[in-house]
């Protein structure tokens, strides 16, 4: 310490050392107020990093100690059958692996994993065109003064509740796709594999293809925020030389801008498909709640979130407790498949991100 | 242009002769020369005046670009150099404010007419940045990028285009194991050259360079500097440069902006060792800028 403020005076064109030399003591104390700060900090960031980890494994613990019995007694049919019956809640208790449940309780979750994966596809496959146009418009073709205000729009609607969006699902959107949308889809489908999917009938406008619409206009603005601060960030050097070699702005925008930011859209997308796979309240109100595998893409059918959430009501009735540990299962499997889908984003981003744009260099 | 017209001009438009005899005067190359029945002057600005909102830049550019030349711009930071190199290629069409009075030519047809496609303008006048900027793709990817998008190759003869521009660049050996690989591990000088690559695959007539050399080390900044005078005659080339050594190394002609004007412009042994205003001699003995 002592030495440090010695050298100082003596540097050329340093104030004379005495100017710069503190009292022993106060020099002490900042000394040590500082190395202290630097204990603290260094500890926020520890407690930081470790507190979302935790509180994850902590959610999905506790969500598989409740789950424990439907786990031993459902088997692994819980994830490739179709029935879901309760049993009779009047009627005779019975004992399975020594857990007891309802007589003729039997579980499988198979057309609400499904679903949840059939809706929230949809709502990204529809959504993801969209954003990537909306956001490059955004950042590059639209004048500041539309562009700013378009794009607080879509940060408002990022945060809108979605119990609004269903009820307009519902009551006005719904309806109007299946009068005036669906049937020019369907009528012109062949009769061939995957496509025989989007035939005849369209239903009433309740079904997996509005929520996926409804979803991906829930998700669209999470996407497009996001992807155009991204836009935003892009050097301008790397899309100039694709000007100066003649490239049109499409070609730009596709060959360098759009590849520049792939990771980061990939993360976008991601967080969107997060909201898809758990949005409950409004793919309750729009998909017609029926449990099972939907014959075609308008048919009414259901997702896990939703299904927690119409069910939790009965499952509560049953004296066993096996009802709701059902339930404790059926989010146990959502929790699954959102870390699942983080997984496989991660290793795109990873494989991808090998040619992307370096961060943090122009 | 009249003396009454144009008074306080320092230097009438001068030609700025071909570089060593043998690449212009040399009649066997000459006869040889697809360009001959092309005008001698690749391209022109004339009474150019360019300006970004009510601030003139730049006023009363007179200058003829020889086919098969180097011309260097120099002048202190702030001059315009870049503005000019910048309006030849209409890169500062789209930056707002930008406008321009006068014209500038490629064979004899205005940059701005209606019938000249920007994207072909393009493709015959290239650009090279001061820093290197590689695109997101693949090392062989970039150096085709333009090509694929010009069209004028596809398939197996991409990777042909590739490994001659990159051997032309002398970038070949070095990267010929990593092609599929990211060029941002490239470094700096590898990287320029890659650039480099990626703007003479798609054929231009004329190259400008705003200082590409600024940001390299010497050994890079030899090389590319190499590399430039090996592409002449093919290729015209305009260079901005601050290197005052490096516009001598490279060039035929040199032309000094200074305060929104062109103050003078000649062949470059001509601008350095005798030039006939004071302002030059101040500036490329090093006393200003
Ligand atoms: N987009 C723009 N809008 C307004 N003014 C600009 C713009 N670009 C450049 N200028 C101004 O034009 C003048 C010339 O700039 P330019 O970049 O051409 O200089 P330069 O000679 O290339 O300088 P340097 O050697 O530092 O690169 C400067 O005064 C600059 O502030
Ligand atoms: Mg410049």
């Amino acid at each position: 310490m002592k030495a440090i403020g010695g050298t100082a005076g003596d540097l050329p064109g340093a104030p004379p050392a005495k100017a710069m030399r503190r009292a022993p003591a106060a020099r002490r104390i900042v000394d040590a107020l500082r190395s202290s700060e630097e204990q603290l900090w260094r500890w926020t960031a520890r407690v930081a990093v470790v507190l979302p980890l935790a509180a994850l494994v902590f959610a999905i613990t506790v969500l598989a100690i409740k789950a424990y019995p439907a786990i031993i007694v459902n088997g692994w049919s819980f994830l490739t059958g179709s029935s879901w019956t309760y049993g009779s809640s009047y009627g005779a208790t019975v004992h399975t692996h020594g857990v007891a449940h309802p007589m003729g309780s039997s579980f499988g979750a198979w057309p609400l994993i499904l679903g949840t994966i059939q809706t929230s596809a949809v709502a990204v496959v529809i959504a993801l065109p969209i954003s990537i146009g909306a956001a490059f418009a955004l950042t590059e073709r639209l004048p500041r003064w539309v562009s700013q205000p378009l794009g607080f729009a879509v940060e408002l609607l990022a945060g809108f509740p979605s119990v609004i969006i269903g009820l307009w699902g519902i009551l006005t959107f719904g309806p109007f796709l299946a009068r005036h949308v669906y049937p020019h889809i369907a009528d012109h489908m062949p009769d061939v594999p995957v496509l025989r999917y989007f035939r005849n009938p369209v239903g009433h406008g309740e079904g997996l293809l509005t929520a996926g619409i409804v979803l991906a206009l829930m998700i669209v603005p999470i996407i497009t925020a996001t992807t155009r601060d991204l836009f935003g960030q892009i050097p301008p050097l790397p899309k100039e030389g694709g000007e100066a070699l003649g490239m049109t702005d499409w070609e730009v925008a596709r060959r360098i801008s759009l590849r520049w930011v792939r990771s980061g859209i990939i993360g976008a997308t991601v967080l969107g498909l997060g909201r898809a796979l758990g949005e409950t309240i409004a793919v309750v109100m729009i998909t017609g709640s029926i449990l099972h595998v939907a014959p075609n893409i308008y048919s009414p059918m259901t997702t896990i979130a939703a299904t927690i959430l119409t069910q939790l009501d009965g499952a509560l009735t049953d004296g066993t407790g096996f009802a709701v540990a059902t339930l404790a299962e059926l989010a146990l499997v959502l929790a699954v498949i959102s870390v699942a889908v983080n997984l496989v984003a991660r290793f795109i981003v990873k494989r991808s991100g090998r040619l992307g744009g370096p961060v943090g260099r122009a | 242009m009249t003396p009454e017209e144009q008074p306080i001009k320092p230097s009438p438009p001068v030609e700025i002769a071909s570089g060593p005899p043998s690449r212009a005067l040399d009649p066997v190359l000459a006869a040889l020369d697809p360009d001959r029945a092309r005008p001698a002057h690749v391209m022109e600005s004339k009474a150019l005046k360019l300006s970004f909102g009510a601030k003139t830049i730049l006023d009363d550019i007179e200058m003829r670009f020889t086919r098969g030349t180097i011309t260097a711009l120099i002048g202190p930071t702030g001059s315009g150099k870049s503005t000019f190199l910048r309006t030849l290629n209409r890169m500062n069409d789209k930056v707002v404010g930008f406008s321009h009075q006068g014209d500038v030519t490629l064979d004899n047809q205005s940059i701005w007419e209606p019938n000249q496609d920007l994207l072909t303008l393009r493709r015959r006048v290239g650009m090279l940045f001061q820093r290197p900027n590689p695109f997101p793709m693949s090392i062989g990817d970039n150096v085709v990028a333009g090509v694929k998008a010009h069209r004028i190759a596809k398939g197996k003869q991409l990777d042909v285009v590739a490994e001659r521009r990159l051997r032309e660049v002398g970038l070949w050996d070095a990267v010929k194991d990593r092609l599929g690989d990211s060029p941002f591990r490239l470094s700096g000088g590898q990287q320029q050259l890659l650039c480099l690559a990626r703007a003479l695959a798609v054929g231009p007539e004329v190259l400008l360079l705003d200082e590409p050399t600024s940001a390299l080390d010497p050994i890079s900044t030899e090389m590319v500097e190499g590399l430039v005078r090996e592409l002449t005659p093919a290729l015209t080339i305009i260079i901005v440069t601050h290197n005052l050594g490096q516009a001598r190394r490279v060039s035929d002609g040199t032309m000094f902006f200074y305060d929104g004007k062109l103050i003078e412009h000649g062949t470059t042994s001509q601008m350095f060792d005798d030039p006939r205003c004071e302002q030059t001699q101040n500036y490329v003995t090093g006393r200003m800028g």
